[in-house]
């Protein structure tokens, strides 16, 4: 019986496998290995792999951790480690840090400028600095300097470092829903819906965002079209919890039962969700749908995960929608206080 | 997020204005991207050709199409000719389908959306693609719609000259390409009658080959049961011989798929070698019975990756490099059509030939349990076979389930690496989840089968399985285990008093998921930067206090009792540190830098106590 693997064994089984929990997994023990056996190359290769995998199957906290140790290690021997590849997934982390609201705003600050010195250091473009900032604004809900950064980032050169044309296209995408502006959403939606440009996560997460934007603007035939060929492309994907949130909020209004579809297939991905915004945001969501079903088919019994910790009756939805509307707000009130404003909450206004 | 750019490799362009494209250069992108390989020339030429005999067919029902393909000439004289009798160009077809480029891949968008092509090829681009083996290309052609007969003359860089022909010749299309000096292996005889072969396999009309004065029908035994793919149950041999020389391995098994339209279908053959699970699926496809790709990934469902298929089609799209299908709801349709066929062939070998399955799920575990976390059904019908691996060692599922214990199993397999010796010493039955698939498949057991327990462990639940210490024995320890506590604090870790085996396991360390997380951020934090240390600082508090992890003291053995019942403030706190950090390193665990000094001191210390009992005992003498 072979229990204990070696690094090697670890690291080939972990590349056999696609993105997910299982890949993590290996990953994680390949880099205890490395570490009890002194293998410091080793231990940062793996953690370059995690780094990665972590991001794109929904776990920041575990991206964070590793990078963290990767970027010590680098610095105190940056000869002996590609600064490209570490640089890279430095992107990764600084955009996903603001979900955690137990990192202050001073620190989210600080950490932008550790990261545009890093990258002038290595002369790479400005403008991922400036694009960074811009994607950090918004989270914090300064709308306003996000405007500034905006202007500020389109006129300046792409690099190698920057991010594809379809990821920043779908961050000023969220910028004009922010500010409220949905025809611009729409225009600037139009080359990434067109297929004119897209990537690994675009547009997975496009085609769920558009919903709501599109539905306020009374085109429910072109947003259900959206809805049905999105969800099929995130189903089952532990890293688009937040865009399931908005499939419920925009089903909620227009089609509640295929929402409670929606709900029923992922809530197990959203409770143990390490990023806490999205699953804030599948809570609220669900809370709204749920209230919507109770009024359309009382006496409904939600389907929970067997583990889902919560012990009233599945069978009483507003009791339920309460539970999952009180997680939410209480989640919100956390990042209201870290950014010291209302941006949050505001989102979550009709939970 | 977005992915490292030089990591992708597929990137998209826009751009909304007309612009002049160089001709040259488009064939130098079509040879290095469109197409996987410059040998593709031959697969557009028999397309193109189809096409044209297809068109004619609708013309005139009842018409028998050919297609012949001549090889004359030597060195730099060497010249191949293709010719079809189908349904040929006028003057007017020429300059649309060649004048334009890509022009006929619009017509074919077009057709899709009016629900019905017939056409397979983008005539244009797809002669375009000889100019990667031939400096010109020169085509003969005569409309069964009447008109003069026409010869077009290509060269790469984009010029052309088109002339009507004086003898009028009989309809149909001849394509000559003379081949430039380094592509003259794929004008070797024996390489275009195995190319020709490879793709017209199924074509429905003779495609023959002249070469050095010999005649040779190249698809002529094209088997009647593929297109009824039923039939191919009673011809096993036959089938399997047939897969071998069109898809080039040796098959021991093989699924007929169908479709109820009939337009979709085709035989999946079992691979005779286990697959890994990101291996490229490749599936050989026809559309229009003409070979459209060989490596079509998007036509089965996902988990479908133990079987390479042959499959038919006249209802799908293919995409530009026509290697994939349009992702559209055709496709999910026939997806899971195929899909079910398979489902239903493994279905029948589980009720009736299992002996079959077993050697299949043997072979192919992996896509058996990917098949089987989708769909209960399925996992039903065939989860005693799937192999897992547990304190009882790499054992079929049936055969752990046959005791009527509960089934523990851990998620990951770090977390069953923890605690399986110490489990299995208990004689808990625990599974390693941590492969692929395999702890979603524990979890969802007793909703598939009747009377089985199973229950997610997490390493720090293996305790429930010791021995409680009764409270007035307990009692006794009381001090000592103050002692240890205030020892443990500063590793956020507190000791328990149990009862387990083996009796010469002083003490165990476990971990709840809050506790290794921190000790992962504390970790992290020694090593990384001032500024990650304290956002990672920050996070740690944000993680609930129950984030402490359990020494479990074993009161079997002889030292833990010695530890217990002399409790000394200045010796039991030492020990219980050493105990905590041989658990550690009995457990494998990254220690961090408090830990290794605890280690180092601690060994410094026993030593000098060592050497001095000695001394102090000769002073005695």
């Amino acid at each position: 019986m072979k229990t204990e693997m070696d690094f090697e064994d670890l690291m080939d089984e972990a590349y056999g496998l696609p993105n997910g929990t299982a890949k993590l997994g290996m990953l994680e023990e390949a880099a205890r290995v490395a570490d009890v056996n002194g293998m410091e190359e080793e231990a940062y290769e793996a953690r370059s792999e995690i780094v990665e995998t972590a991001t794109f199957c929904g776990y920041p906290m575990k991206a964070l951790i590793a990078f963290s140790w990767q970027l010590g290690k680098f610095d105190q021997q940056p000869e002996r480690y590609d600064e490209e590849t570490l640089m890279w997934s430095y992107k990764w982390i600084l955009g996903e840090l603001s979900s955690f609201p137990e990192v202050s705003r001073d620190k989210m600050m600080e950490l932008l400028e550790d990261f545009g010195r890093r990258f002038k250091s290595f002369g790479y473009s400005e403008r991922s600095y400036w694009y960074y900032r811009f994607r950090i604004s918004m989270d914090l809900g300064d709308l306003e300097e996000a405007g500034t950064s905006y202007t500020k980032f389109r006129s300046m050169d792409r690099d190698f470092m920057s991010d594809c044309e379809a990821c920043e296209q779908d961050e000023i995408m969220r910028y004009w829903i922010l500010v409220g502006e949905d025809e611009k959403v729409l225009e600037a939606a139009k080359p990434i819906l067109k297929g004119r440009m897209s990537c690994a996560e675009i547009p997975h997460l496009t085609l769920s965002e558009i919903l709501m934007p599109l539905y306020r603007l009374g085109k429910i035939n072109e947003a259900d079209k959206h809805q049905a060929k999105g969800y099929r492309m995130i189903k089952g994907h532990n890293d688009f919890v937040q865009s399931f949130a908005e499939q419920m909020d925009y089903l909620a209004r227009t089609n509640p039962a295929k929402g409670i579809d929606v709900l029923e297939e992922n809530i197990v991905l959203a409770m143990d969700h390490e990023d806490p915004f999205a699953k804030m945001m599948f809570y609220a969501r669900a809370a709204q749908l749920l209230r919507r079903w109770a009024d359309e088919s009382p006496g409904y019994r939600l389907r929970l995960p067997a583990s889902f910790p919560y012990e009233g009756d599945p069978g009483d939805l507003p009791k339920l929608a309460d539970y999952f509307a009180a997680y939410a707000k209480a989640a919100a009130d956390k990042y209201d206080q870290r950014n010291g404003n209302q941006h949050v909450s505001s989102m979550l206004s009709e939970v | 997020m977005c992915l490292d750019q030089r990591k992708v490799s597929e990137m998209t362009a826009s751009n909304e204005y007309r612009f002049q494209v160089n001709l040259s250069g488009m064939i130098q992108i079509l040879s290095n991207h469109l197409y996987s390989s410059p040998k593709v020339f031959l697969r557009e030429l028999m397309q193109n050709a189809t096409d044209a005999i297809t068109a004619r067919t609708e013309a005139e029902p009842g018409f028998q199409g050919e297609v012949r393909v001549e090889l004359t000439g030597t060195g730099e004289q060497l010249t191949m000719m293709v010719e079809d009798n189908g349904i040929g160009l006028t003057e007017a077809d020429i300059h649309e389908f060649l004048a334009m480029i890509g022009q006929s891949s619009k017509r074919g968008q077009q057709a899709l959306l009016d629900g019905e092509t017939s056409f397979i090829g983008r005539f244009g681009i797809g002669l375009l693609s000889c100019f990667m083996v031939s400096h010109e290309i020169v085509m003969l052609t005569q409309s069964a719609k009447g008109g003069p007969s026409m010869e077009w003359r290509g060269k790469p860089d984009g010029t052309y000259t088109i002339r009507q022909l004086e003898t009028q010749l009989s309809p149909g299309t001849k394509v000559y390409l003379r081949c430039t000096p380094d592509a003259a292996h794929y004008f070797e005889p024996e390489y275009v009658k195995e190319a020709l072969f490879y793709y017209g396999a199924l074509l429905p009309y003779p495609v023959i080959l002249h070469s050095d004065g010999v005649q040779h029908n190249v698809n002529s035994e094209s088997p009647f049961w593929l297109m009824e793919p039923e039939l191919a149950r009673g011809r096993r041999a036959e089938v399997l011989a047939f897969g071998e020389r069109l898809l080039g391995e040796k098959f021991q098994d093989f699924i007929p798929l169908t479709t109820a339209s009939g337009r979709t279908g085709g035989i999946a053959f079992v691979l005779p070698h286990a697959v890994n699970l990101n291996a490229k699926r490749s599936h050989r496809v026809y559309l229009k019975r003409m070979l459209i790709s060989e490596k079509a990934e998007n036509i089965l469902p996902e988990w479908a990756f133990f079987v390479k298929c042959l499959i038919w089609t006249d209802e799908l799209q293919p995409t530009a490099s026509r290697e994939h299908f349009y992702e559209n709801e055709k496709l999910e349709e026939v997806r899971s059509e195929l899909g079910d066929a398979l489902r239903k062939g493994l279905a029948d070998m589980a009720e009736s030939q299992t002996e079959r399955l077993q050697k299949l799920i043997r072979l192919h575990a992996l896509s058996m349990k990917a098949l089987a976390v989708q769909d209960q059904e399925f996992y039903a019908m065939i989860h005693r076979w799937l192999p897992f691996e547990s304190t009882r060692g790499h054992r079929e599922l049936g055969e752990l389930m046959s005791e009527g214990e509960t089934l523990y199993f851990t998620t990951t397999v770090d977390e069953y690496r923890q605690i399986h010796h110490v489990a299995s010493a208990q004689s808990m039955l625990v599974i390693n989840g941590g492969y692929i698939y395999d702890s979603d498949l524990m979890a969802m057991l007793p909703q598939v089968v009747q009377h089985v327990q199973t229950q997610r462990l997490q390493p720090d639940e293996v305790s429930m399985s010791f021995t409680d210490v009764p409270p007035a024995e307990r009692n006794q320890y009381y001090d000592a285990l103050r002692l240890a506590d205030s020892a443990l604090q500063r590793f956020r870790c507190r000791a328990e008093v149990k009862g387990f085996k083996p009796a010469d396991l002083p003490v165990l360390f476990t971990l709840s998921q809050e506790s290794s997380t921190l000790r992962a951020l504390e970790k992290a934090s020694e090593e990384s930067t001032e500024l990650f240390s304290s956002v990672l600082g920050s996070l740690s508090s944000g993680i609930s206090s129950a984030g402490y992890s359990a020494l479990y003291l074993n009161i079997n053995n002889p030292i833990i009792q010695r530890v217990l019942t002399s409790p000394d403030v200045q010796m039991t706190p030492i020990a219980i540190e050493m105990l905590y950090v041989n658990a550690l390193m009995m457990g494998h665990y990254a220690m961090n830098r408090q830990e290794l000094e605890v280690l180092n001191q601690g060994i410094i210390r026993f030593i000098d106590w060592g050497l001095r009992a000695n001394t102090d005992r000769k002073g005695d003498a």
